[in-house]
């Protein structure tokens, strides 16, 4: 601090100017400026600029930004998916109902009956396998070699049953048989209405979260567009207040007597 | 009577969303200006304030109060600018405000100015801010903060992230570069080294 002040040294020249400066250094430069002319022009003119600057001012603007707490009634149960695009969105939809389905086993057919729903357990026994078996024609031809021979010996051990059935008479085996059939048709029937109402169940529940979840979201897009559709409002009215007080003022000077 | 930022700071932790707003309040013009001044786009600076108010807010709950909380909206807020300057790719680009005119301001102004004053300002407004587009960002940033917000050589290098004699370089340097514009357009007072 005990230091000469040195001509033209800038750095203390601008702590001078700003008056952020230690006051010993100060007297220093007030004392080097008494007999410098160039330092004393620089400060002057720094000063001079200084003044100018004050002239350029920031435009007046309605700012007014507000933090609004959500209320309850805009509760958003998934916030996390609004930074999620609105086609992932509905890809993410369209994939849960395609799992939905595939749960319940959807199929959809088009035949001479229009178009057919059904699901896994309204379907017949025998649609599944042969929706299987026949996917396409090349299939067909492969199948046809496979099968024949099977069928072949299917049909010899049928002939079979039958000739031996009728040389017997056992009329108590078939009822026997048929009692068995019965118990495992009705098992089965069972366990196909108790996964049917599981599925509905569980398709009723999606649909309804679905359907909760949209309602929600559209909630809240309505309250941001009310918003949007305020802020606008305000923004006009702003715009229109300026232009009548430019109006009367022009008014004004173009009428100087009144 | 009035609480301190420090007071409202240490509400709005606590959840008081009406403490924040009256921060908010107390701080959205300033920064405006600040973001104005340094990008000089009067809608980019509006999206700039309220970014900066979104992140301070964000942000709220790592505020340990280091720093006073102006400056910490301070460096939020040149961050954003910087961040802006950077992705526009683009040199500031100062511009007077739409929809100002020299006979608004007039009827605002009342009798204390004249229409003539009140022109040569506005003139003399748009050269300051044409001689500002010339300065680099560090420069015109430094000259911001000292002439329009009054902050010291410390806080503007801790701002700017640069020594302290840094800071007053900047600004000699971009004081200098504004005095031979405003010289070149005629600003004789300058020149004849006469403060005005």
């Amino acid at each position: 601090m005990s230091d000469p002040f040195v001509c033209d040294d800038k750095d203390t020249l601008i702590a001078y100017l700003y008056d952020e400066i230690d006051p010993v250094v100060r007297r220093r430069v007030e004392e080097h400026l008494r007999v410098c002319a160039a330092c004393t022009a620089e400060v002057t003119a720094l000063s001079s600029v200084r003044v100018e600057l004050a002239s350029w001012t920031a435009p007046e603007v309605e700012l007014d930004f507000q933090f609004v707490r959500k209320s309850a009634a805009v509760w958003r149960p998934a916030a996390w998916w609004s930074g999620i695009p609105v086609w992932a969105q509905a890809a993410a939809a369209i994939f849960v109902l395609a799992v939905s389905a595939a749960i319940a086993n959807v199929q959809v057919r088009s035949g001479t009956d229009g178009l057919v729903v059904s699901t896994g357990w309204m379907a017949p026994a025998s649609a599944a396998p042969a929706a299987v078996a026949v996917p396409d024609e090349v299939a067909h031809v492969a199948a046809d070699e496979a099968w024949k021979p099977a069928l072949a010996a299917l049909e010899t051990q049928l002939r079979n049953e039958i000739r031996s059935g009728r040389d017997n008479g056992t009329n108590l085996v078939r009822a026997s048989a048929r009692t068995a059939d019965d118990a495992t048709l009705k098992n089965i029937e069972l366990m196909i209405e108790a996964s049917e109402r599981r599925q509905r169940q569980e398709m009723a529940l999606r649909l309804t979260q679905f359907n909760r979840d949209v309602n929600m979201q559209r909630q809240a897009d309505l309250v941001k567009i009310d918003q949007i559709i305020g802020q606008y409002a305000a923004t006009s009215g702003a715009e229109l207040a300026q232009q009548r007080r430019t109006l009367n003022y022009l008014t004004r000077v173009s009428n100087p007597q009144q | 009577m009035v609480a301190t930022d420090e007071e409202l700071v240490a509400r709005s932790m606590a959840g008081d969303a009406e403490s924040f707003n009256q921060l908010v309040l107390r701080w959205e013009r300033p920064i405006y200006a600040l973001a104005y001044r340094v990008i000089g786009r009067d809608e980019d600076a509006r999206d700039v304030c309220q970014e900066t108010f979104l992140r301070a807010f964000r942000a709220l709950p790592g505020f340990k109060g280091q720093a006073k909380f102006s400056s910490w909206l301070y460096r939020i807020a040149l961050n954003l600018c910087r961040d802006w300057i950077r992705r526009k790719k683009r040199t500031p680009l100062v511009e007077m405000p739409e929809g100002v005119d020299i006979a608004e301001l007039a009827a605002e102004q009342g009798p204390v100015e004249s229409i003539e004053d009140l022109v040569s300002r506005h003139e003399m407004s748009g050269i300051v801010a044409e001689g500002m587009k010339l300065l680099p960002d560090e420069q015109r940033t430094a000259i911001v903060l000292k002439e329009y917000h009054g902050l010291t050589f410390q806080e503007i290098a801790e701002l700017q992230g640069c020594p302290l004699s840094t800071v007053k370089t900047r600004l000699y340097q971009g004081l200098s570069v504004l005095r031979r514009h405003l010289e070149s357009r005629g600003m004789t007072s300058l020149h004849n080294g006469r403060a005005s």
